[in-house]
């Protein structure tokens, strides 16, 4: 900040109270400060009709307080006086931290103005309906002609979705078991491309291009059409089909030429599964992809050249230098694959929520995602906690 | 500086003189110069330099392979005349091309209604979504307020919780839109905000529209990355925090802000979770392909029994037509896609 604008007194009602009291304590004094206060605001640059206003009123209010007790004044006479006016003399250099803090509240109040918005529509927009669908749960639910209407029946939708619903918690627990499954799996894969689409070679531009691709299109209703085609077609899922062109079996087959045949079984279903799941990986992967390669990019060329001098293979660079330096977005993935398995209106407990929603049972309906919700909460709260342990910011 | 032309000269000079020494020591006896701990490195980095770019081409081929899959397929359906679908000697290539399909699938769609319905809807949206959301970001990145941390916990909070849990009583509120004058201003005349476009509109407008805490993110970390001193200097000049956010700020956010702007065209395009629930007349391509095998039955087959196999041809048809736009868009401004969000604060 300019030195200038720093100790020249900004705030009308700091200049208001310092004129109150060296007022209420002599005339010259009060004077000084007037003066002081008119001198200062002079030099504001902002606000000086309001300085100049404030120091009038509180000089007419200094008048009738020093006819009222003049006596008590005149015994305290001079070394107040000196003192107060050394006071006023130096308003240019005392107030400099309370100004500074003053500067910071203003600084504070400009920031709630620049979040106001979004305050406020959160208040409307997410907030009200938030707890709106918290009531909702503990209450039986009938929508009629002005809006809903509710009979309080406390946890009983609670209780009905863990005991009396069938699919309910089946889904729950199918739900976290394969994302605790799948998220490693992303998050491997993405962080293996996110590499690969790191260096050079030619034809990048397009690689890159082509893994972004899901980002664009997954998230629309177009790729469950044509997933649901292709299994009504009879055409199996890329991988798949991939994996044919080059002769899966060839393991097996291999297997069976080495005279292991009983395990050959096993070995192909969890292939096939795997494979499977590559489709499925790769077409969730695209921002996971997006996040690690950024911040792959900004590991410093330099640190690379001292690890090649040093004698480092890829494989310890990769370790002891990429995953420290990206492990923040790993935890970023992280969250964001977990959320994204979660908000799925495709996944199982989802689409048992949304079903009962549209049967026009909005208070189960409303328990289930709640009931959801916190548990997914907390395992987030788990995981990210975990993570955070290995995570390594470079500041701080 | 030197230019990207005089760099990548340089950097081939370097190389080949690395190699011309390379070369002189080897004829002189490496044992000299290196250890042989570094005469290994070297042979073992030279070694894989030569196999792994064959590996990686294995690699992406084959995943690019899987991600163009559909696609591939899609284009291989959609100009499929329907009986073809049941002939077992056409897998791949079609035996005749034909754009009947896409004719039924834009009638039935009333393609070209629902597409400027569906941009207007979606530029509006994200470019109030982007303002808002850059003033949020930069309101928690640049300046220190009491809460700050507790309101910041809400944004978490806004990218946590899905959509599905306010939807209901968001509903209600759009269904009953309180105060009643303002639901008939905006919609001339009635007081329920549902159908029209403006149960986007006001979200975005207060920076809560689809993944707006996600946006908020990504702004304050993008804000947090610039230097101070952009700022300082314009307060020095007496500007306004605003003034300085308007002047100072967003000219070099200008990348993130594209980014953020592409992405929420994107959600907003592909989104049919919050259309559905909030439109039932309005309609957008989303909402529209979703309701595509319906809709083909009632005006295109009259109630006329078609096979499975046979639809897929008008469905992929309609797929295509509603990816064309944003693809279209994606071929042009990837760079920005990809580019821009590495600049932008992700990259902290």
């Amino acid at each position: 900040m300019s030195e200038e604008i720093m100790n020249t007194p900004l705030d009308p009602e700091e200049v208001n109270t310092e004129i109150n009291e060296a007022e209420s304590e002599a005339e010259q004094t009060a004077d000084a400060a007037v003066e002081a206060a008119a001198d200062a605001a002079e030099e504001t640059v902002e606000e000086t009709e309001d300085t100049a206003e404030a120091a009038e009123e509180a000089a007419e209010e200094a008048d009738d307080d020093i006819a009222a007790s003049k006596e008590a004044f005149e015994a305290e006479s001079k070394a107040i006086a000196e003192e107060t006016a050394a006071e006023a003399a130096a308003a240019n250099r005392k107030p400099e931290k309370k100004h500074r803090l003053s500067y910071e509240r203003r600084k504070g109040l400009y920031g709630y103005g620049f979040i106001a918005i979004w305050a406020l529509g959160t208040i409307y927009f997410f907030i009200l309906p938030f707890i709106e669908s918290l009531i909702y749960s503990f209450n039986k639910t009938e929508v009629n002609q002005g809006g809903m209407k509710m009979e309080w029946i406390g946890l009983k939708n609670y209780r009905n979705a863990f005991r009396k619903d069938q699919d309910y918690s089946k889904a729950l627990v199918e739900m976290l078991q394969s994302t605790v499954l799948r998220t490693p799996l992303i998050l491997i894969f993405a962080i293996f491309i996110a590499v690969i689409l790191n260096q050079k070679f030619k034809g990048r531009t397009f690689a890159r291009a082509v893994f972004f691709l899901p980002v664009i299109i997954a998230t629309g209703p177009v790729i469950d059409i044509i997933n649901g085609n292709m299994d009504q077609g009879g055409f199996s899922g890329g991988a798949e089909q991939f994996s044919t062109m080059f002769e899966a079996n060839l393991v097996d087959q291999l297997l069976n030429f080495l005279g292991v045949y009983n395990i050959s079984d096993t070995l192909t279903e969890t292939l096939n599964t795997l494979i499977t799941d590559i489709f499925d990986l790769v077409w969730n992967s695209g921002i996971q992809i997006l996040l690690i390669l950024s911040a792959l990019q900004g590991i410093p060329l330099s640190s690379k050249e001292a690890a090649q001098i040093e004698g480092a293979t890829a494989w310890e660079f990769f370790w002891k230098v990429t995953i420290p330096y990206i492990s923040p977005m790993i935890l970023a993935s992280v969250v964001y694959t977990i959320v994204d398995s979660f908000v799925d209106p495709q996944n199982s407990v989802m689409s048992i929520v949304l079903n009962k929603a549209s049967n026009w049972e909005h208070g189960y309906s409303a328990a289930m995602a709640w009931a959801y919700f916190a548990i997914v909460a907390v395992f987030l709260a788990i995981v990210v906690a975990f993570i955070n342990k290995f995570v390594y910011y470079e500041v701080e | 500086m030197a230019t990207k032309k005089e760099e990548k000269q340089f950097e081939k000079e370097r190389k080949a003189a690395q190699k011309a020494r390379y070369k002189k020591m080897k004829e002189e006896g490496l044992e000299k110069y290196l250890t042989p701990e570094q005469i290994a490195y070297n042979r073992r980095r030279k070694w894989i330099g030569a196999v792994w770019p064959f590996f990686r081409f294995v690699i992406l081929f084959g995943l690019c392979f899987v991600i163009l899959y559909p696609l591939i397929f899609m284009l291989s359906t959609a100009f499929r005349p329907n009986e073809q679908m049941n002939d077992p000697s056409v897998v791949w290539l079609p035996k005749s091309f034909t754009m009947q399909n896409i004719y039924d699938v834009w009638d039935v769609m009333s393609f070209d209604k629902t597409v400027v319905n569906t941009v207007i809807l979606n530029i509006v949206a994200s470019i109030l979504q982007v303002i808002t959301c850059s003033i949020t970001g930069y309101g928690f990145a640049r300046f220190k307020f009491k809460g700050k941390s507790i309101l910041f916990a809400i944004v978490v909070l806004q990218i946590i919780v899905p959509p599905q849990i306010t939807t209901i009583p968001l509903y209600l509120q759009y269904a009953y839109f309180k105060p009643e004058f303002l639901a008939k201003l905006l919609t001339g005349g009635e007081t329920s905000l549902i159908n029209s476009g403006w149960t986007m509109y006001l979200p975005a407008l207060f920076a809560n529209g689809l993944r707006a805490g996600l946006f908020i993110f990504i702004f304050r970390q993008f804000f947090r990355g610039l230097p101070k001193e952009l700022e300082d200097a314009a307060y020095l000049d007496g500007c306004s925090p605003l003034y300085t956010f308007v002047k100072i700020m967003c000219p070099n956010a200008r990348s993130s802000f594209l980014t953020v702007f592409l992405f929420s065209i994107v959600w907003y395009w592909n989104d049919y979770y919050v259309s559905s629930s909030f439109f039932t007349k309005n309609d957008t391509v989303a909402l529209m392909l979703k309701n595509l095998n319906t809709n083909l039955a009632q005006t295109l087959f009259d109630g006329q029994q078609v096979s499975v196999r046979q639809i897929i041809v008008w469905l992929e048809a309609g797929c295509l037509l509603s990816i064309t736009p944003i693809l279209v868009m994606y071929v042009f401004l990837q760079r920005y896609f990809i580019e821009g969000i590495e600049r932008s604060g992700l990259a902290n």
